[in-house]
């Protein structure tokens, strides 16, 4: 089987007055038809970024994908002129944005909003457009959507709304959604709801999806795959399951040291990962994570380590890991 | 579920798009619905002068000069003997004219501008607003007289020369609008979906920024009316006999000490032209504005 989405070597720098910041430094990725994989990592880390990249929406003049290949169902995307980049957006690949009253034209109803990709790319009147927006809201779970088509966003809350706002990115179709961190702004109970509305929908469509999130937990749950991302570099992947239960990178098993688990006894301590993310204007030479890293090795402060695979599909960007030794996995076993 | 929907929902609404939901509520706003129903009726009163007032505006009658407001001439006479009541009224014609259509021609050239520059940004942006800088830096007064001496005299001739100068700020003010809309999260959802520039400027960008461009438009209006009032003391405004407000109170200077009336009633037209189109304006902003719904 072929990828659905394959990126490979992205790089998007944002040109400041400070100097270049590398926020995506040669990540590559693939995503299968129907598959949902997860960019997990901290604020800052380049997930957005890299995913914004896909659809070329990062902010210019500032931010510019300098290099690398995003291949979509063979074609290269950054080859792709204005135009014809304007077509995918929304029709092929769609994204569901991390706040959804911000996200949503506060003067639009949502109904108009909701049809507004359906007349872009499938050439549907308004009042088509109404009707199938009504059976989009329907398909999400919000009741008397032929009426709430005419209400504006401020009316609906913010479950609504982001249910609203995966209406709008499923309309046409769509064959990769991106979910940038599409429960961060919600409460608990309505997250697992959206994620599970998210994943039966991506299920049914065959649609495949990339949720970004900082939440491991969630990743566990939802997605097959998970990229681990740090200071712009992809630093571990690998089927979620493995990845949470033996992670091969020490920002991973910090990550999940730093997150309240159900499956572990109360009286265990989180433990923060110390220190601050490097400088992505300055990145240090050898192992981005080195300075935060409790197992650092001299060989982390000279050479930056490459993605090797250290067991069978789990793959890790770290020199400790590649020598077979993994202390902190005692800790999380 | 449904108790929840319920309770969001309230009762059905009967009307569904931005104009019929600003118009509910513009309709709870009194003082709006009193600046609204004001410009309705003096512009009713400018349209059917004639069968109002039995006068004439051009006619002077010489037994009759500076009168006081009496009963067969209700708010007097002029120094020429006409009928301040009749020429108040068809004052404005000229007055509400100039105020509308100047704004219709600023409109039209402001709108697109500002918002082709705001949305553009770069170079079109540069050149444009570089361009919209030297016509500010011209004090008005002197671009719209330099014009009128160009375009000729006459009604029209004033209309253009007052719109051609006038459509620098909003230009200004919708480019600063669009500007801080085009960073706005929903301007990269739709664009996310495919939006065109275009599509998202008209669609998106300018329906968030009418409550300022209405406002600005309504505050513009009278001051439009006293651009026409100027251009008539000094000559070059609408041609005597025509009546209007500006030109009334210029030629009641010269009598103020004789006769303050004249003055005043033109004055206060204009007074209560602004305060409706400000009351007017101010309503439609808060209308416009979904968010200030309840």
């Amino acid at each position: 089987m072929t990828a659905l989405i394959e990126v490979r070597n992205l790089k998007t720098y944002f040109h400041t007055q400070d100097g270049i910041v590398k926020a995506v430094d040669g990540v590559s990725y693939n995503v299968n038809r129907g598959e949902t994989i997860a960019l997990v990592g901290e604020s800052g880390c380049g997930k957005t970024v890299s995913a914004l990249s896909i659809l070329r929406l990062v902010a210019e003049p500032a931010g510019k994908i300098e290099a690398g290949e995003i291949i979509f169902d063979g074609i290269d995307l950054l080859k792709l002129s204005n135009e014809e980049m304007r077509k995918m957006r929304g029709a092929k690949i769609s994204i569901i944005f991390q706040e959804p009253l911000t996200s949503l034209n506060p003067v639009l109803t949502i109904g108009r909003q909701i049809s507004e990709g359906l007349e872009f790319h499938k050439n549907m009147s308004t009042k088509e457009g109404l009707q199938e927006a009504a059976r989009l809201l329907k398909l999400v779970g919000i009741p008397h959507p032929e009426r709430r088509i005419h209400d504006y966003p401020h009316q609906f809350s913010g479950g609504m709304r982001q249910r609203a706002m995966i209406a709008i990115a499923i309309a046409c179709q769509p064959q990769l959604i991106i979910a940038d961190e599409p429960t961060t702004v919600v409460d608990v109970t309505i997250q697992a709801q959206l994620l599970e509305l998210i994943r039966n929908i991506t299920k049914e469509l065959n649609t495949a999806l990339i949720l970004i999130t900082h939440n491991l937990g969630i990743v566990a749950r939802y997605a097959h795959r998970v990229f681990v991302m740090y200071a712009g570099n992809i630093i571990e992947h690998g089927n979620a399951l493995d990845v949470y239960h033996y992670p091969c990178h020490p920002y991973t098993a910090g990550l999940l040291t730093s997150v309240p688990r159900l499956d572990e006894s109360r009286k265990n301590r989180l433990i923060p990962i110390e220190g601050q993310p490097p400088d992505l204007i300055a990145l240090p030479i050898g192992c981005s994570f080195q300075a935060r890293c409790a197992y650092a090795i001299p060989q982390c402060q000279r050479e930056k380590p490459p993605l090797l695979e250290v067991a069978p599909n789990h793959y890790a960007a770290c020199w400790v890991s590649q020598k077979e030794q993994r202390p902190w996995q005692k800790k999380s076993l | 579920m449904a108790i929840v929907t319920n309770t969001t929902t309230g009762p059905e609404r009967p009307h569904h798009t931005l104009w019929g939901d600003a118009w509910v509520r513009l309709r709870r706003n009194k003082l709006a619905m009193a600046g609204g129903i004001f410009i309705i009726i003096l512009a009713l009163a400018a349209i059917f002068a004639p069968l109002i007032t039995p006068y004439d505006f051009a006619h002077q009658d010489y037994t009759a000069i500076l009168q006081n407001p009496n009963a067969k001439h209700w708010l007097g006479t002029d120094g020429l003997g006409r009928d301040v009541f009749a020429r108040l009224l068809y004052g404005a014609r000229t007055s509400l004219a100039v105020g509308i259509f100047t704004q219709l021609i600023v409109i039209c050239i402001g709108l697109p501008i500002g918002a082709i520059a705001g949305y553009s940004g770069g170079k079109v942006d540069n050149a444009l607003m570089r361009f919209v800088d030297v016509m500010y830096g011209f004090p008005d007064l002197l671009l719209v007289i330099l014009l009128k001496a160009v375009l000729g005299s006459g009604i029209y001739q004033l209309f253009l020369a007052i719109g051609l100068v006038a459509w620098v700020n909003i230009s200004r003010l919708v480019r600063g609008q669009i500007m801080s809309l085009k960073s706005r999260d929903f301007v990269s959802a739709a664009r996310a979906m495919g939006g065109m520039g275009r599509y998202i400027t008209w669609r998106h960008l300018l329906p968030n920024a009418l409550g300022p461009i209405i406002v600005s438009i309504t505050f513009n209006i009278p001051r439009a009316i006293f651009t026409e009032a100027a251009l008539s003391y000094i000559g070059i405004g609408v041609r005597p006999p025509t009546p209007s407000w500006g030109a009334m109170i210029h030629d009641g200077y010269d009598v103020i000490f004789a006769s303050w009336y004249q003055v005043f009633f033109p004055a206060i037209a204009i007074a209560l032209v602004m305060m409706a189109f400000t009351f007017l304006g101010d309503g439609l902003r808060d209308a416009l504005d979904p968010k200030l719904r309840h």
